[in-house]
């Protein structure tokens, strides 16, 4: 391919830089067109939108470079949201001991997905689609179908303790200008792109993802990097739930539901960023981003809440097709 | 080669071809796979098939059996040329393929009887709503009583509970059922039992006496013999040579493999050390005889034998890619027992596998991460991966072996066969391997390539070497000492400069000679 026609480096262009043009493009448009839009308050406002949907996202972005999928994420936020404040509440743990019991729990499903993918053989979406299940369910027996909050009634006495200022910190407080949960994703996702990118670690992640056999032959333990990218996954889905119960300052029975698709989806359209036409961690942070400005500049242009989910529907398969017809052309030539 | 009417077997004697290949040429891409073969099928023989992998038996079955459809050439049935294409074309002209795998054939999850009418229910032939009742009566009429009860098959179970040798009958049973002239019987015996073969053999004799064409393809040569009244030798997609009874295995053999040439050169045999890796007591399979071997210090160590000789099962073993079936390694004097490729890799082996497509390529990986990927920890920097460390290791070991490719950063799968598998080898080199085994490391590799191959694993790069091939002239190309291994067992030891081919041929066959069947 040493004589590229115009036409094909411009194809080429497009679909390696498609998606970021597009992202400028928008973000200059609703800029000129809604003042309100292009304000530094705003932009924060963006992405705290997206903040723990990106958190999360990265995760599912490890479990798919292994060529496994984490269905049980949401399941997982929404286990760990319960489980933090109901330890806050009904026993009086410290905020410390609440978050380290939340982000154990998100290790331990993690733990649990990857042994039942490695050790039991079980297919990934099929084991993650029943973890969760199971973990959806047992976010409600935890406290009996019940939400938690400062104040909760147990056994017809009020709770003994409640959603301290120090938690709540984590959801709501700022650093640098910038809310705490803003700054965790900037710093999980720069480590997480740097993991997958740069340390043995992704490298080995992303043999087993691209040839399993080959990866084990070459000496790469597949099942422990597979159960490596389960616990990862699941820990980073935790910490989106510690982040969420702290900003919510409450825990909402069933909240975490809605993060299975809204991950799934940033980490798909980060497929296209860069043509990388594989899970990566840059493109899913772009993927989150470029959901959020959408939905912040349409809602200022008065578009209804209710299309919402349409929208980004229709992202995530605009960006699919870009990045899996370009796949198969690169097949086809080869 | 035009068909040559030879004085074939007790029943094909002077009948007319039911099924012919004329001129068939198959390309898959730049591949020519088969390059212009006339085969004829005559009614009431049983034809045999032979040739070493990649000689086109498979792509001209799939041709004959209307799987493909040839590139160029035609396929005539009772002489007239007809189109096939698909699977049912074939079997309205009554050509019938059993595959190898029976169970591909098979619905494992609906009943036998279902299996067996299925087609005729996708015809619509049995109504919309057939009965079980009516189900298990066509089944019935079509499996044969007698079949029933000798194979103690029972048509209400699951297929794919069915053993190997029923399914083959019931689909036998049903090919002839459909009127099928032509059968392709594709290494019918590769899973069955002496006595399952026995039976077998006597079946397809019997159906040759009632007028029923058979191809027969085995890799078991001695098979053949009292078996095929004709057998037909391919090699690089060419007809090159036709047996009529008595077959002699030994001669098959010199047909597959072609004239062996002799090195116009003498290369120094060198004279090796003392062993750095010896098996002991260990099997290709549970039911194959023990092997000891003994891997020295500065040789070469060829394996040959023919397909399906254990030469892969044996080399998987020692890696650590499989568990040892049995017996004892050790590698530089010290018990060695890897379970996983990892363990081996770590005492220094390193692992160049039959299938490089499957098991070593990283094809959307550029150069410099599948030639790391088997020791990273070089590479790191302050805990992260350096891209200049791993593309200046990479950026030398291009230059030194000669792989042609638009540089470090070059695509795998942009690169020739050749290269790609040069990039394997430089896998194990930048891993600071110390032994290589390679099996079938010249499979789909140009003569440069192999070449260059062949002096890097002499080189004094690497302190020992096992290269195995089912292509003796592979082996000695590059082997200080070659073992013939057939049907797993040790049948013999050479040095290259005392190799003979009618010696080699007698070997490769050694055992099969003594296989009941």
């Amino acid at each position: 391919m040493t004589t590229t026609s115009l036409a094909d480096r411009l194809r080429d262009g497009v679909y390696r830089s498609g998606l970021l043009v597009l992202l400028a493009a928008l973000i200059v448009y609703f800029a000129v067109t809604l003042p309100a839009f292009g304000t530094p308050r705003n932009a924060v406002i963006i992405l705290q939108s997206v903040a723990i949907t990106a958190i999360i996202a990265m995760g599912v972005t490890i479990s798919l470079t292994v060529g496994g999928f984490d269905l049980s994420v949401g399941s997982n936020v929404s286990f760990v949201v319960m489980l933090t404040t109901a330890a806050q509440v009904y026993y009086e743990a410290p905020p410390v001991v609440a978050v380290l019991i939340g982000l154990a729990a998100g290790a331990l499903i993690g733990l649990l997905n990857g042994l039942l993918v490695v050790v039991a053989r079980v297919p990934d979406l099929l084991a993650t689609l029943g973890t969760m299940f199971v973990f959806a369910g047992l976010a409600l027996v935890l406290t009996a179908g019940q939400s938690v909050s400062s104040g909760s009634i147990v056994s017809g006495e009020p709770a003994p303790g409640r959603i301290t200022e120090p938690f709540a910190w984590l959801g709501r407080g700022v650093v640098l200008g910038l809310p705490v949960p803003v700054v965790v994703m900037i710093v999980l996702g720069v480590v997480v792109t740097v993991m997958l990118s740069r340390s043995r670690l992704g490298r080995l992640l992303a043999a087993v993802g691209g040839n399993a056999d080959a990866a084990r032959l070459a000496g790469v333990r597949v099942g422990r990097i597979k159960v490596t990218a389960y616990v990862l996954s699941g820990t980073l889905a935790s910490v989106g739930g510690v982040l969420l119960a702290a900003r919510l300052g409450r825990g909402d029975v069933g909240v975490g539901g809605s993060y299975l698709l809204e991950t799934v989806a940033a980490a798909l359209i980060g497929f296209a960023v860069l043509g990388a036409n594989r899970p990566n961690g840059f493109g899913t942070l772009v993927g989150a981003v470029f959901v959020g400005v959408l939905l912040n500049g349409l809602t200022m242009l008065n578009v209804p809440y209710y299309t919402q989910d349409l929208i980004k529907g229709a992202i995530l398969v605009g960006a699919l097709v870009m990045s899996f017809s370009a796949l198969f052309k690169r097949k086809d030539a080869s | 080669m035009n068909p040559v009417p030879t004085d074939g077997g007790p029943g094909a004697q002077g009948a007319a071809p039911v099924l012919s290949a004329r001129s068939v040429v198959q390309r898959f891409g730049a591949t020519l796979a088969l390059a212009g073969v006339d085969l004829d099928v005559r009614s009431g023989e049983v034809l045999g098939l032979v040739g070493a992998n990649g000689a086109g038996k498979s792509t001209l079955m799939a041709v004959l059996a209307g799987l493909l459809a040839p590139t160029e050439g035609r396929v005539e049935i009772d002489g007239s040329a007809v189109t096939l294409g698909t699977p049912a074309a074939a079997a309205a002209h009554g050509i019938a393929l059993v595959p190898q795998h029976v169970e591909t054939a098979l619905v494992p999850e609906l009943s036998v009887a279902e299996n067996l009418v299925l087609d005729r229910i996708a015809r619509g032939e049995l109504g919309a709503l057939p009965s079980r009742r009516r189900i298990r009566a066509e089944a019935r009429a079509i499996a044969g009583e007698e079949l029933l009860e000798r194979a103690g098959i029972r048509l209400d179970d699951r297929a794919g509970s069915l053993r190997t040798a029923q399914a083959q009958q019931l689909l036998i049973r049903r090919a002839l059922h459909r009127g099928a002239r032509v059968l392709i019987l594709d290494e019918p015996t590769a899973a069955l039992s002496v006595t399952e073969q026995r039976e077998l053999h006597a079946q397809v004799r019997r159906l040759a006496a009632d007028g029923t064409a058979v191809v027969y393809i085995t890799h078991h040569l001695a098979e053949f013999v009292g078996l095929a009244d004709r057998v037909v030798a391919l090699r690089e997609g060419r007809v090159v040579d036709e047996f009529s009874t008595p077959i002699e295995p030994a001669r098959l053999v010199s047909a597959i493999l072609g004239p062996i040439e002799h090195l116009p050169d003498e290369r120094p045999v060198r004279e090796a050390g003392d062993a750095v890796l010896s098996l002991r007591g260990l099997r290709v399979r549970a039911d194959a005889p023990t092997v000891d071997l003994d891997l020295r210090r500065g040789e070469v160590l060829g394996i040959t034998g023919l397909l399906g000789a254990g030469k892969t099962e044996l080399l998987r073993q020692v890696v650590g890619a499989e568990p040892l079936v049995d017996g004892s390694m050790t590698l530089d004097g010290a018990a060695f027992a890897p379970e996983h490729p990892a363990d081996a890799i770590a005492r220094g082996l390193g692992f160049v596998p039959e299938d490089r497509r499957r098991d070593a390529e990283l094809p959307e990986w550029d150069l410099v991460r599948n030639t790391t990927l088997a020791e990273l920890r070089p590479h790191r920097r302050f805990g992260l991966l350096s891209a200049r460390s791993e593309r200046a290791a990479t950026a030398a070991l291009i230059r030194s072996l000669g792989i042609v490719a638009a540089g470090p950063r070059a695509l795998l799968s942009s690169l020739s066969g050749g290269n790609r598998q040069k990039v394997v080898v430089a896998r194990w080199l930048a891993a600071g391997s110390r032994v290589l085994v390679l099996d079938e490391p010249f499979r789909g590799v140009d003569l440069g390539a192999r070449a260059d191959i062949g002096a890097l694993i002499r080189s004094s790069a690497v302190e020992a070497a096992i290269v195995a091939s089912s292509d003796p002239e592979e082996i000695l190309e590059v082997a200080d000492r070659i073992i013939v291994l057939a049907d797993g067992a040790v049948a013999g030891e050479f040095r290259p400069d005392e190799l003979d081919e009618a010696s080699l041929a007698e070997l490769l066959v050694a055992s099969t000679e003594k296989d009941p069947a």
